[in-house]
């Protein structure tokens, strides 16, 4: 492999974790919800285009369409019927956090097993656009070139809705200021809601991604969990081009370690980048602010 | 416009307001004194939605009961606070934190007109539009919790004593702004530790002890009143 090819194979894999990362830290950040079944969304979205790619041949750019608004759907339930309860109930924010970490990691559990049970554990995939195209003497699968296509406009339409619509400008506030927000006029148990979904929805725009140039496993949403976590952590909890800068960041070390180093020290390579900036600048790389 | 009829907040089993009633009518402006603990704010919080009051009492404006209503219904209702603290989004900028004081839906049909109104009010406002609301001094925050309460295009606007920590100076412009916003017709229901310049402001009065009501009267009256002097003024009987 070139260093042409691992880099943009790198930023590919970086925009996907960016994009999903997005979706975690509107759910933590908004709806305050610690998520530990949220890469089990990603997962579930990937084996419904899965389906729908290979039993009912729809292109996954169709699936989109159908999957990212079946996640803010699911989303929005799961919310409405579960978490709410706990945000209803919770004393304070620790008590909130403590009461969804224990939820959603059952929930995680419920969403694996169903998985299993419905396509088993082995590694799935299909074919979409496998050609080769040549950028700058390095040939990358189009799939590829798709994929992060798709995760950048999803997260640069995201980023834009959020900072210069005044809808967007609300959520952010809901996340900066809770009871302030409530004194604009902001209904901010809904707007949590939303955010919750929302969250799940970009869950899901991620597994179809995921899915076009990757494999996948029933019990693989674990490890996107704690990529997302990571990448939330080291933008700055709500800040959502921190989450891009550090998704892409992620991405191309995790590359350019598993090409050049030895693909069983990927992981290592994310935890030890991790703590690096968890030691360095706890508040993450780009801090928590509201933009 | 506004009445509470025994209205009692507990936090545990702490009662912060034990029974109170208080008015205010149309356009009117009316202080509430009392020393720290007497309960003012959360007599504002409950009236805003942000505490619950016991379910014995009412509170009602303009003929319905807004009791027990969350905080962005009472808002939606025609009543913004302006809270111990300012309450303002310190991470966004000035521009935004105007931008949702007009997010109710009542607030939308006249939101040029407001904001006209706001920065005519207070024209750094206009100076400062991007800059971010935390890195401004007190004085000017506290225009921005105030332009931001404005933008909602309130009926009664209620401040949780907005002098607190200002300089004497800045302290003088905010009531000239007070009264500038009380001569558009809002109705004004003031918390304020700074007796002399509310009640220079106001219509009427009322003074708060340890979460009861201890006395009432007009503006004149209350600034002769002896007990008044004594409490607040720092005149010697
Ligand atoms: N969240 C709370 N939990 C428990 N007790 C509270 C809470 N908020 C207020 N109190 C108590 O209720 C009483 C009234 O408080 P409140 O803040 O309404 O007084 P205040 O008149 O606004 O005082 P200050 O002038 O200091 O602002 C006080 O004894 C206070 O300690
Ligand atoms: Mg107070």
């Amino acid at each position: 492999m070139t260093l042409t090819t691992a880099l943009i194979a790198g930023l590919v894999l970086g925009g996907t974790y960016a994009l999903v990362a997005m979706g975690l830290t509107l759910q933590y950040g908004i709806a305050r919800i610690m998520n530990l079944a949220y890469g089990d969304t990603i997962i579930t979205a990937a084996f419904a285009a899965f389906i729908l790619q290979g039993g009912l041949a729809v292109n996954p750019l169709l699936g989109l369409a159908l999957v990212v608004p079946g996640g803010f759907l699911l989303s929005y339930l799961i919310y409405r019927l579960i978490l709410s309860h706990l945000v209803a109930r919770a004393s304070d924010r620790g008590a909130l956090e403590v009461d969804s970490i224990l939820t959603t990691f059952g929930l995680l559990f419920v969403i694996q097993g169903v998985l299993l049970v419905l396509f088993g554990g082995n590694y799935t995939s299909y074919s979409f656009l496998n050609v080769a195209v040549d950028i700058m003497g390095a040939k990358v699968a189009a799939n590829r070139l798709l994929a992060l296509a798709l995760a950048l406009s999803i997260g640069l339409t995201l980023y834009l809705l959020l900072t210069r619509t005044r809808w967007g400008t609300a959520l952010r506030a809901v996340a900066v200021a809770p009871q302030s927000a409530a004194l604009v006029g902001i209904d901010v148990n809904r707007a949590a809601a939303f955010a919750f979904a929302l969250g799940g929805g970009l869950a899901a725009a991620g597994g179809v991604v995921i899915s076009m140039y990757q494999t996948f496993t029933a019990t693989a949403g674990v490890v996107f969990t704690m990529k997302a976590l990571i990448v939330v952590i080291m933008g700055g909890v709500g800040n959502l081009l921190g989450a891009l800068c550090a998704g892409l960041l992620l991405g191309v070390v995790e590359t350019l370690v598993s090409t050049y180093v030895d693909p069983g020290l990927t992981l290592a390579a994310t935890y030890a980048i991790f703590l690096v900036v968890l030691l360095w600048r706890p508040q993450g790389l780009f801090g928590r602010v509201a933009r | 416009m506004l009445s509470l009829d025994e209205i009692s907040v507990r936090y545990g089993k702490h009662l912060a307001l034990d029974r109170v009633r208080l008015s205010v009518r149309e356009g009117e402006t009316v202080v509430i004194l009392g020393a720290n603990g007497a309960g003012k704010s959360s007599l504002l919080k409950a009236v805003a939605g942000l505490v619950r009051a016991d379910p014995g009492g009412a509170v009602t404006f303009r003929g319905t009961s807004v009791s027990g209503l969350p905080a962005h219904r009472v808002l939606e209702a025609g009543m913004a606070l302006v809270p111990e603290g300012r309450g303002i989004f310190a991470d966004l900028t000035v521009e935004e934190n105007l931008l949702l004081g007009a997010y109710a839906r009542r607030a939308r049909h006249g939101e040029g007109k407001m904001r006209e109104l706001v920065l005519d009010l207070f024209p750094k406002l206009a100076e400062r539009r991007r800059q971010i609301v935390g890195t401004m001094s007190g004085g000017e925050q506290q225009m921005v919790a105030i332009g931001r309460a404005l933008m909602s295009a309130p009926d009664l606007l209620m401040l949780d004593e907005p002098s607190l920590g200002l300089a004497p100076v800045v302290v003088g412009e905010l009531f000239e702004a007070l009264a500038r916003v009380r001569r558009t017709g809002v109705a004004i229901l003031l918390v304020e530790q700074n007796v002399k310049a509310s009640l220079a402001l106001a219509d009427r009065g009322y003074l708060m002890e340890v979460g009861r009501i201890v006395g009432e009267g007009s503006a004149a009256e209350l600034r002769g009143d002896p007990a008044v002097q004594r409490a607040f003024l720092g005149l010697a009987s």
